[in-house]
């Protein structure tokens, strides 16, 4: 039978094995963390940030434009220049100027830029950064392959040649979205390392923050304000944030619950149902709907290899069929807007052709959408509510979004249900986001929503998006739909528009609304709405954020990857202290 | 331990619920045992709870034109005459997901039920009628599968295939849940086995498969129904979690959908509580129902366990 | 005892291995392929991809047949050694896991002792008084049927963000580091007991209800029946009769761990608590195979200890182990 000595021995095992873990606890929680300081941040001094990082904090390569922490580029590295979406202006940043003579663009250095070593910034770096584009898996790669022959450099002039004649729009692109790096640094990492690893371990960039502490899995990544930043003397602008610390994102619901409690500043996560919280010290860019800036365009993407979906007529039902006012009032709250029937963003108004647009766009209008079903053989001959294919076989479409994003999933089942009143049965499904990824990039997918195509100084990104070719075997970046209806033109349209200078208006005009005749007619994929710059300020600590109002306010107000060069840099220097 | 039998403690879902296994070979039914079934409280809560909730499950449809994942409803409404348990945020009907949700629940906890008692038999009186090295290798087999965490595994093997139905749902569920049923229908068919009916049928020539199913099943089928009644509950509880987990059928509604749906539409941040409450509520009454009924009819079968 | 000993040790290491076969099985056997993931996310043309998938099948060892897998599986396990992490690209698994199990653990270990000595307690007295009885039951049964989430979304509801009491989400305020001072130690705290708490209760419920009914069985039996007609005080009687119901809730805390890990996965994942739950949903998110295998058998591992010391245990408390009479099963 069981003494009391012996429970006792029992209990004490028990109490030993917790205390054990409690200790455990506290010295692995700060080998988890990874981090340095050993004291909290003075809060009038920090600014936080939060919305952009999903993954652990190990990507610091800026040449990887998809999977650098937040800040990478943008707080450390820099670009040759920066990009003003709201003004369509490019302003000099690394470089001082540059210009077209001939076939070739000469580029001026910037004197007196400091790399955060001390170490200065010239000409040679702008050539070792280009020419990394030579190597293989770069994502540069296709400038060498379409022009670009060689790079020249003479004290602080770079000159780029080119054998025939310039893609203009994509070179446009790259000077403000490549970041420059070190030579002296990166000369020493491998091939591989500098196209596809994350290798940096020197963090050694001419931006105005500094690397402080949190790679790896740390919950923050912190970056510690420099001295010695070239553009405080160049454009008088200074960082009034000693320290920027990104919170790794769990979940929005959680990052919602710290942002209303006032421990983040600036938060970039999208918040199911802040439009009823926006007010006093919540605010946004815009004081009304849709409250944020579009950044990019959500696409309904059809596999145009399938039947029926290779049919255009079918694509034009089914874009008939969705209510998306919905999906922007009931889903999103207003906080995004319904797109335009090309699919381009409000920041390219001007270069779209409105009247077409009106003309040939289309409509939400589901007794249309049901005749044109009809008038093209599409039937329901079983009475399930359905139509039937042209040959009789079942209609079902599967429709996938990445899992846990939360108000897409709820998008497609909006757009399901309001399919359904046409006759249309889509089925929702949310596999993980590399699968996904793999099922949408080899062609076995059949309806995706996709918003990879962001911002950017010309719609060319979103016509190479739309019409890329040739098709191979795994789409990964552009044309996912395998879209090859209309023939070589609207894409041989595209690679004209692409060298045309910008500053050539009549003419970038005269192609864009031929390449937009091509989308509004055959609906390569259906643009549905703007997903929105998310964008929410608690002004308790930080005020002067980024406002449609405001002398000297209209910036970018996201850490997103591509937006600090853009014009969030700017805005992060307004930034004023609320006392 | 005392000598008229031993207790098997056994765990369902969160449960820790002690089956008592009885010597006796029992009696016929009829009378008797509807008799004590009434007079006994636990049994009559339990059965009421279940039963409430079955009833919506059936009758909830008819009672509602709205579908569960049909829009168009006002977004964001609290409980009123018009929406009985309110609207989501993206406008749905609650009270239409809360119905047909529990009709998911029930089929998937009978399902799987019973395709863990079919597992849980099959081993469990192979092993205690046959004894000796059978039963040494399948109690081994049976050991293993009840050491490793059910939830763990249901996450990995669920995350994997996609399960796209119900059935698919319940009968993976089943698949890990037999181990406990199994060795407790093991030790009661131990039992039972030593007795003489049973050597007698054995004398008779009988084959030992007809012996489990005509002597020794019918003995314990009171044991072989409150078995039942604790993996119906243990499987509800666990396809809410996977449901919640974003790992059962994307496509259709149950209870763990309807909370993971408002936890990841901040239904918490922004006070939607008759979201998330009610079909919580739901899943922790029917489990909590069947758990008390189980008792309830332990008692009723057990003379022993009888409050004077 | 040395036989039954040496006996659950072999159950445990034969448990082991088939657990470890099949954790390292199952991802192989499952759709998809983790290099495909992890190329899709970088942007390469397609002749770069292709050359980018060569090269990460052959450094995750991805390219040896079968049974070579295995077998280096087993070495490198051997090792401590499990493989490079896909979705965390440049951390091993095991560091992964190292840096997450503390705060697992800190949620479980104490859940799981605080519960079953708190439940058994409150259980035996149950048994004793009607009155506590009818109070102390029906709320040990509501709890214990209540899912583990649903608990631990009701107490973040309330708790969290109805009264705003405590934090919901991570470890540790994210301003902070770990160090030993009160301020981090205040912060921590506050981000555990809720997580702790939903934990504790639910498994508390299941304890109590035990034991009552236990006790009450025991209470019931012959010799305590004897006892009492012999006129031994009420209180001798309860004490034998509690020593012998320990017995079988003992086995059945053996049972329990693996409930209750399943249920420490959820709450984690429900309060973002950086343990291996959440790991284990980045791990599926991903299809990172080498973590979600790690984390696999980390678990396995641990249930196999707890059950192990858990035998242990029984052998302090029930002499007939120790001289090698009839014992559990």
């Amino acid at each position: 039978m069981a003494t009391r000595r012996n429970r006792r021995a029992a209990g004490a095992i028990a109490l030993v094995v917790a205390l054990a873990t409690a200790a455990s606890l506290l010295t692995a929680g700060g080998a988890g963390a990874g981090s340095q300081s050993p004291f909290a941040l003075p809060r009038q001094e920090t600014l936080y940030t939060s919305g952009k990082q999903w993954g652990p904090y190990t990507g610091f390569n800026p040449l990887r434009t998809g999977d650098y922490s937040t800040g990478t580029l943008g707080l450390l590295y820099e670009t040759l220049f920066r990009y003003d979406p709201l003004k369509d202006e490019f302003v000099p940043w690394l470089a001082t100027g540059g210009k077209w003579v001939g076939r070739n663009y000469v580029l001026t250095v910037r004197n007196g830029v400091k790399w955060n070593d001390g170490k200065p910034f010239t000409a040679a770096d702008v050539k070792f950064t280009f020419e990394t584009g030579k190597l293989t898996g770069s994502e540069y790669s296709t400038m060498w392959k379409t022009g670009l022959t060689g790079i020249t450099t003479k004290g602080n002039v770079v000159t780029f040649k080119f054998g025939g004649r310039p893609n203009f729009q994509d070179w446009d692109t790259i000077l403000y979205t490549m970041a420059m790096v070190p030579k002296h640094i990166w000369s020493q990492y491998s091939a591989t390392e500098i196209t596809t690893g994350n290798a940096d371990e020197n963090f050694v960039g001419t931006g105005p923050f500094t690397y402080a502490a949190g790679k790896g899995g740390s919950q923050t990544l912190q970056w510690n304000r420099r001295n010695g930043w070239w553009a405080t003397k160049a454009y008088g602008l200074r960082m009034p944030m000693k320290y920027i610390v990104d919170i790794h994102n769990t979940s929005n619901t959680a990052s919602l619950q710290n942002f209303l409690q006032d421990k983040i500043d600036l938060s970039n996560n999208f918040f199911p149902g802040i439009d009823k919280q926006i007010g006093g010290k919540i605010q946004t860019y815009y004081a009304k709907a849709p409250y944020m800036l579009s950044a990019n365009t959500a696409w309904l993407v059809p596999n145009t290899t399938k039947a029926p979906l290779s049919d255009r007529a079918f694509r034009r039902a089914l874009a008939m069929s969705i209510n998306v006012d919905r999906i922007v009032t009931a889903d999103y709250g207003n906080i995004v807007a319904k797109a335009n029937p090309t699919g381009l963003l409000p920041t390219w108004n001007k270069w779209i052709d409105q009247a077409q647009a009106k003309k040939l766009g289309f409509k939400y209008n589901v007794a249309g959408a049901k005749a044109i079903l009809a008038a093209n053989g599409y039937k329901d001959t079983d009475g399930d509510g359905y139509v039937e294919g042209k040959s009789g076989g079942d209609i079902n479409l599967r429709l996938i979004v990445p899992n846990g994003w939360s108000d897409w999933q709820t998008a497609i089942q909006i757009i399901a249900d309001s399919a359904k009143d046409a006759g249309i049965k889509i089925t929702p499904a949310y596999p993980d986001y590399n699968s996904l990824v793999d099922e949408r990039n080899s062609g076995k997918f059949e309806l995706v929503i996709n918003n990879d195509k962001q911002l950017a100084n010309s719609p060319y990104s979103y016509y190479d998006y739309l019409f890329h070719l040739p098709i191979s075997e795994t789409m990964t970046v552009v044309n996912f739909q395998r879209f090859t209806q209309a023939g070589a033109a609207p894409w041989a349209l595209t690679l004209k528009f692409n060298k045309v200078k910008s500053t050539n208006v009549k003419l970038a005009k005269k192609y864009q609304s031929q390449i937009q005749k091509y989308i509004l007619d055959y609906l390569p994929a259906i643009p549905l709405w703007y997903n929105g710059m998310w964008a929410q300020y608690n002004t308790s600590v930080w005020t002067n954020f980024p406002k449609a109002r405001g002398k000297g306010l209209q910036t970018t107000p996201t850490t997103w990857n591509g937006y600090l060069n853009m014009t969030g840099i700017e805005a992060l220097a307004n930034l004023k202290r609320n006392t | 331990m005392s000598e008229v039998g031993h207790t098997e403690s056994v765990s369902t879902g969160s449960a820790e619920i002690s089956v008592v296994l009885v010597d006796e070979p029992e009696r016929r039914f009829g009378s008797e045992v509807a008799h004590f079934a009434i007079r006994n409280t636990k049994f009559l809560i339990g059965l009421s709870v279940v039963l409430f909730f079955l009833v919506l499950a059936i009758v909830g449809p008819w009672l509602t034109d709205a579908e569960p994942f049909e829009f168009g409803f006002p977004t964001g409404e609290p409980p009123s005459s018009e929406y009985w348990l309110g609207t989501t945020a993206p406008g749905q009907d609650v009270f239409a997901q809360f119905v047909y949700g529990l009709r998911a629940s029930f089929v998937v906890g009978a399902v799987a039920g019973l395709v863990a008692a079919t597992i849980g038999m099959a081993v469990g009186f192979t092993a205690g009628y046959r004894g000796g090295v059978i039963d040494d290798v399948l109690s081994m087999l049976t050991n293993v599968v009840l050491v490793i965490p059910t939830l763990a595994v249901l996450i990995i093997v669920s995350a994997y295939l996609s399960v796209s139905s119900l059935l698919g749902e319940a009968v993976l569920i089943g698949l890990t849940s037999w181990p406990w049923a199994a060795r407790a229908i093991r030790a009661q068919t131990f039992t039972l086995t030593s007795r003489e009916f049973v050597s007698l049928a054995r004398l008779s020539g009988r084959r030992g498969g007809k012996i489990i199913v005509t002597e020794i099943a019918p003995n314990m089928s009171s044991y072989l129904f409150l078995v039942m009644i604790l993996l119906f509950g243990s499987s509800i509880l666990i396809a809410a979690t996977l449901d919640f987990l974003g790992l059962g059928p994307a496509n259709v509604m149950s209870l763990g959908l309807m909370l993971n749906l408002a936890v990841s539409n901040a239904a918490l941040q922004l006070g939607m509580w008759w979201w998330f409450i009610p079909p919580g509520i739901a899943i922790t009454a029917i489990v909590g129902g069947l758990y008390v009924l189980n008792v309830g009819l332990d008692e009723v079968f057990n003379p022993k366990l009888r409050e004077t | 005892m040395t036989r039954y000993l040496a006996r659950k040790i072999t159950i445990y290491l034969l448990t082991f291995f088939v657990a470890v076969t099949i954790d390292w099985a199952i991802p192989r056997l499952m759709p998809g392929n983790p290099i495909d993931g992890l190329i899709s996310r970088i942007n390469a043309d397609p002749a770069a991809s292709e050359e980018l998938h060569g090269f990460f099948t052959k450094s995750f060892e991805l390219d040896q047949p079968l049974w070579k897998q295995y077998v280096n599986f087993w070495w490198g396990l051997l090792h401590g050694d499990l493989g490079p992490s896909i979705a965390y690209v440049g951390s091993r698994v095991d560091e992964l896991i190292w840096a997450a199990l503390p705060y697992t653990l800190a949620l479980l270990v104490p859940a799981i002792v605080l519960s079953y000595i708190a439940g058994n307690r409150v259980g035996a007295m149950a048994a004793r008084r009607k009155v506590l009885d009818n109070t102390v039951l029906p709320v040990a049964y509501v709890l214990t049927a209540t899912p583990y989430v649903f608990l631990a979304l009701l107490l973040a509801y309330f708790v969290a963000f109805q009264w705003q009491l405590l934090p919901v989400s991570g470890a540790y305020d994210f301003s902070l580091q770990p160090a030993w001072t009160p301020e981090f130690a205040q912060s921590f705290l506050s981000h555990w007991i809720l997580p702790f708490l939903s934990l504790f209760l639910v498994s508390f419920g299941g304890w109590a209800i035990g034991m009552r009914n236990l006790i009450i069985y025991e209470l019931e039996a012959d010799y305590a029946n004897y006892l009492q007609s012999l006129g031994t005080p009420n209180r001798l009687v309860r004490k034998y009769a509690y020593s012998n119901a320990v017995l079988p809730q003992m086995t059945g805390l053996a049972l329990a761990l693996g409930v209750i890990v399943g249920g420490a996965l959820v709450t984690e994942i429900v309060y973002g608590y950086p343990g291996v739950g959440s790991l284990l949903l980045t791990a599926i998110q991903n299809r990172d195979y080498f973590l979600l295998q790690g984390i696999f058998l980390f678990i396995i591992i641990g249930v196999l200890i707890a059950n192990f010391v858990v035998d242990l245990l029984y052998v302090v408390v029930d002499p007939r182990t120790r001289t090698g009479l009839q014992g559990q099963q």
